[in-house]
């Protein structure tokens, strides 16, 4: 099984990748341009996960890149570019949480049990407005931001961003294995958030 | 041969390998059979699956203002012009 995770997950460092850095090493004024097109959303979006403030995100997306850039010429390529940058976004975002809150640890919040299935209500008789609605946004904001940070990030690195496990790991200093275990009870905990939602919403 | 059987406990605690296709064949081949005989199962599945297209959708709606995106470029581009390659001052 380890084989055939391996076929799938991306290699250590793309070619693109590797174009890219040479080129932000030559001090190419478009290689800039296509780094921030690439991950300056990501970076922007991992970063309101954990601080849920807009300029503070806006401030973790400045000082991601202006590390990049003052980091660049050193950078050997061990590591993909993108792995380096959110990683680095990572710190940024829990070294603003420690300033403001220097008792709050992110790794602190209780390992829950996952949540077994309770509602069963089939998503595909829900009528297409159920899914699209205003209100419906709300309540899928409402249940990630109910989860520990530490499913949550997982969750949007994993799910919603589509990093590997691998990658998922590096970014966050964990297990390939720790990411797995994360990552089933974020899904868990999520579906039967809305679930229950749905549930009710078919009720009405 | 014995046959494989799966509890719906056991679907629970498969289910994201199941999805990304993680499972031994055995185990995958045991899964198939007992989702497509129980309803729950299946459901919790589809909506799970459906659940994470719901948040990809949501998550990446969020983007930086184009306003913000454009000034924080602009001085980002600034730094970068400013800093030589090494060996060229």
């Amino acid at each position: 099984m380890a084989d055939r995770r391996q076929h799938r997950e991306q290699p250590a460092v793309t070619t693109d990748e590797t174009a890219l850095i040479a080129a932000l090493k030559q001090r190419e004024p478009q290689a800039l341009a296509q780094a921030f097109e690439l991950y300056a959303a990501v970076i922007y979006r991992l970063a309101l996960s954990i601080l849920h403030d807009e300029q503070q995100a806006d401030g973790v997306v400045q000082d991601t890149f202006l590390k990049l850039i003052e980091h660049i010429d050193g950078f050997e390529g061990r590591a993909r570019l993108s792995t380096w940058l959110y990683r680095v976004a990572y710190h940024e975002c829990t070294g603003r949480i420690r300033r403001a809150k220097p008792l709050l640890n992110l790794d602190d919040f209780p390992e829950e049990a996952a949540v077994m299935p309770a509602h069963f209500v089939d998503w595909q008789t829900l009528p297409e407005q159920a899914l699209s609605s205003r209100e419906t946004a709300d309540q899928i904001q409402q249940a990630i931001d109910g989860l520990p940070p530490t499913l949550r990030l997982v969750f949007i690195l994993r799910d919603v961003e589509e990093c590997s496990t691998r990658q998922t790991a590096d970014i966050l200093g964990l297990t390939e294995a720790a990411v797995k275990v994360r990552l089933h009870r974020a899904r868990l905990a999520l579906r039967e958030a809305l679930a229950a939602y749905f549930e009710e919403y078919l009720h009405r | 041969m014995t046959t494989l059987t799966l509890t719906c406990a056991d679907i629970v605690r498969y289910l994201s390998d199941y999805l990304e296709d993680n499972l031994a064949d055995d185990v995958a081949r045991a899964a198939r059979d007992h989702i497509a005989t129980c309803d729950n199962c299946r459901i919790v599945l589809d909506s799970t699956q459906q659940m994470i297209l719901l948040y990809r959708d949501h998550g990446r709606a969020q983007r930086l203002p184009l306003a913000r995106q454009t000034e924080l470029f602009g001085r980002l581009a600034a730094a970068f012009s400013e800093r030589r390659p090494p060996g060229q001052g």
